[in-house]
């Protein structure tokens, strides 16, 4: 089967609700609205043609404009009753969960709040997502990045980096995304002369430049590291959590442990995830991964002993 | 001849719209479009099996319409409860307008890409065709944002649905303190807060309602039993965070570090931090011990509000020596415990 039922079924409603709201819609537009070919909305206005009531006869059908239909333009003649049918508790669970991420995330567009809000009324006390907004985001760092981002000019950030190192960057910012809730932006760094994620909540401060955005956005979302090298863990499988989260990480599990085998781009990060499961590990392997791993424990012995 | 289902089930919401009361099954078999009727003059074994692939095509149809939104009323039997037509009202099953502005909707569209891959992928594209049935075309830019849901999306879906559904779950899940161990929850809510995701429910083995991370739920989630199993509080309680697991700690900082805790955390200069030292002796702090942590030695002292302590043991060790925790105590004997853990591991 080509197409899945109910996107179609969705569709075809669509159809006749848009074109009984606009009066009459050229192909063109409805497979630009709908997001299908114009050939795709021939034939679904043929199979709305040929629906109707029991009897299927005459004054039983979907009727259109038969002049019209053959310029390529839709108008109802009868719909029979047809309309777009509500949004299911589920499908209003799908927009609003999405959007109430963006809004936690502390990076959301302004109309991002309104149009939660309409949809969020439609589902009543029966919400089943409930998003607790942290103020981890500094609110005039976010604000200064939307203006960047939408007026498509460079900002000068001071940036925290995960190991603690502080930094002052050239940003080109292209988006904002929310990742499970957290902001980042993706950008070109001018200072790395790569692709960035940076989070907002690393963010000391952002003040606006003057330069425009030349850098044209990457090619994919995400993180642009590259591993360097394999490192293979076995640990309880208690810390099977974290090891899920690794880039590219393969699980296998070995009796009641579980093997992660993943590409290494951060060393250093890869120690920090390491210690955080310590209690659960009990090999790791290459070397380079294990001296690491060590160094970064050393230092935590030395100041909790100081 | 067969018919595509989609038009299918187009013609049957026609029909079901139209009935003055009711349709029987045996009416909707016999007279809407894509349904196979009864063949004339089969063998006992034909009509059967014709029979057969009839229910489960109506009883998937049934389930997509549903699934869809729409309202669908079974007519039972008011002395045997057996189920005897079906009914849509026309008026409690089409979409509202939502005067939605054109920005509204664009920004709606996020939805599509943040499920991703999982089942609610599907329902949020179904809501942006529905959505669109009442907006004027208007070309537009993309936007420049994006969300994303990463963790465990597979497991948000399946929670979602089961809290919709009132039905219960069971999945392998791994706490601080207990360690690993097979769950059955009657789920209520899901609350997002900051990078994370929680369920609440009631831990059907232990009878007490629990607040899991869904991000520790580890393989699949499976559905158990039937929807409306159970019933949900009247009042679910979403201040989990703040007097069970959270709290606050009291970390010195080496100066230039520890920003992220900082920008979180309260610096205690002046009199606030001799108050702690005093504070830290009550408690049993060695001299020693205050006095290496005071600001004269070189560190900044603040405190520093947590929800989960284990996140921010994590963020801690990863600061590599520049925190040092002064309370509580349970916290600074873990991040020593992990400390040694991974020196005997990365000793081989």
């Amino acid at each position: 089967m080509a197409e899945k039922a109910l996107p179609r079924l969705t569709r075809l409603l669509g159809i006749m609700t848009y074109v009984h709201d606009q009066g009459e819609a050229t192909f063109t537009e409805l497979a630009d609205h709908f997001g299908v070919t114009t050939a795709q909305i021939r034939k679904d206005i043929v199979a709305l043609w040929s629906s109707g009531l029991p009897g299927y006869s005459g004054g039983d059908l979907i009727d259109f404009d038969a002049y019209l239909y053959d310029q390529d333009v839709a108008s109802i003649v009868d719909s029979q009753g047809v309309t777009q049918i509500k949004l299911s508790t589920r499908e209003a669970v799908a927009l609003v969960g999405a959007l109430s991420s963006l809004l936690a995330s502390g990076a959301a567009p302004d109309v991002a709040v309104s149009a939660y809000n309409k949809i969020r009324a439609i589902l009543g006390a029966e919400d089943p997502v409930t998003v607790v907004p942290t103020a981890e985001v500094d609110p005039a760092v976010a604000q200064s990045l939307r203006a960047s981002v939408v007026a498509h000019k460079v900002a000068d950030i001071e940036y925290v980096d995960a190991s603690d190192r502080r930094t002052s960057r050239v940003i080109e910012p292209h988006r904002l995304v929310a990742i499970d809730g957290v902001a980042y932006v993706e950008c070109f760094c001018r200072r790395a002369q790569d692709y960035r994620m940076l989070r907002l909540d690393r963010m000391v401060s952002v003040t606006a430049g003057d330069d425009d955005v030349v850098a044209p956005p990457a090619d994919e979302t995400g993180f642009s590291l590259v591993p360097q090298f394999e490192a293979t863990v076995v640990a309880a499988r208690g810390a099977r959590w974290v090891l899920e989260d690794l880039p590219g990480v393969v699980l296998t599990d070995v009796g009641d442990d579980v093997q992660a085998t993943f590409g290494v781009a951060d060393l250093d990060w890869v120690a920090d995830r390491l210690l955080a499961i310590a209690p659960y590990l009990r090999t790791v392997a290459p070397q380079s991964v294990r001296d690491a791993l060590a160094d970064h424990a050393h230092a935590v012995l030395a100041t909790a002993a100081s | 001849m067969a018919t595509d289902a989609a038009e299918r089930l187009l013609n049957l919401i026609i029909a079901l719209t139209h009935a003055p009361r009711r349709m029987t099954r045996d009416e909707i078999r016999a007279t809407v479009a894509g349904y196979t009727p009864r063949p004339r003059g089969a063998t006992e074994a034909d009509a059967k099996k014709v029979d057969a692939a009839f229910e489960r095509m109506f009883e998937r149809d049934k389930d997509d319409l549903r699934r869809m939104g729409v309202p669908l009323h079974t007519v039972t039997d008011p002395y045997d409860g057996a189920d005897i037509g079906y009914k849509i009202v026309a008026a409690d099953a089409a979409m509202p307008s939502l005067d939605l502005t054109a920005a509204e909707v664009a920004v709606l569209g996020l939805a599509a890409e943040y499920w991703q891959g999982a089942t609610l992928g599907d329902d949020a594209r179904l809501a942006l065709t529905k959505v669109a049935s009442h907006t004027p075309h208007q070309v537009s830019e993309p936007l420049p944002w994006a969300a994303l849901a990463t963790a465990s999306k597979d497991a948000t879906s399946v929670l979602v649905d089961a809290i919709y559904e009132r039905q219960r779950v069971r999945f392998d899940y791994t706490s601080v303190s207990s360690g690993m161990a097979r769950r059955t929850v009657e789920p209520w809510r899901l609350v997002v807060r900051g990078g994370n995701e929680y369920l609440l429910g009631l831990d059907v083995d232990k009878s007490e309602a629990r607040t899991y991370r869904v991000s520790r739920v580890h393989g699949t989630v499976k559905l158990l039993g039937e929807s409306g199993d159970f019933e949900r509080p009247a009042t679910i309680p979403t201040d989990i965070f703040t007097a069970s697991t959270g709290g606050s700690a009291i970390i010195a900082l080496r100066p230039e570090s520890g920003h992220v805790l900082r920008s979180r955390g309260t610096r205690l200069e002046g009199a606030a931090a001799q108050d702690l030292a005093v504070e830290l002796v009550a408690i049993g702090a060695t001299a020693s011990e205050v006095e290496g942590s005071h600001e004269a030695a070189g560190w900044e002292i603040f405190t520093v509000p947590y929800d989960h302590l284990d996140i921010l043991r994590d963020e801690v060790l990863a600061l590599r020596g520049a925190a040092k925790v002064m309370a509580p105590e349970p916290l600074a004997n873990s991040i020593v415990d992990h400390a040694r853990r991974a020196l005997e591991v990365a000793h081989g």
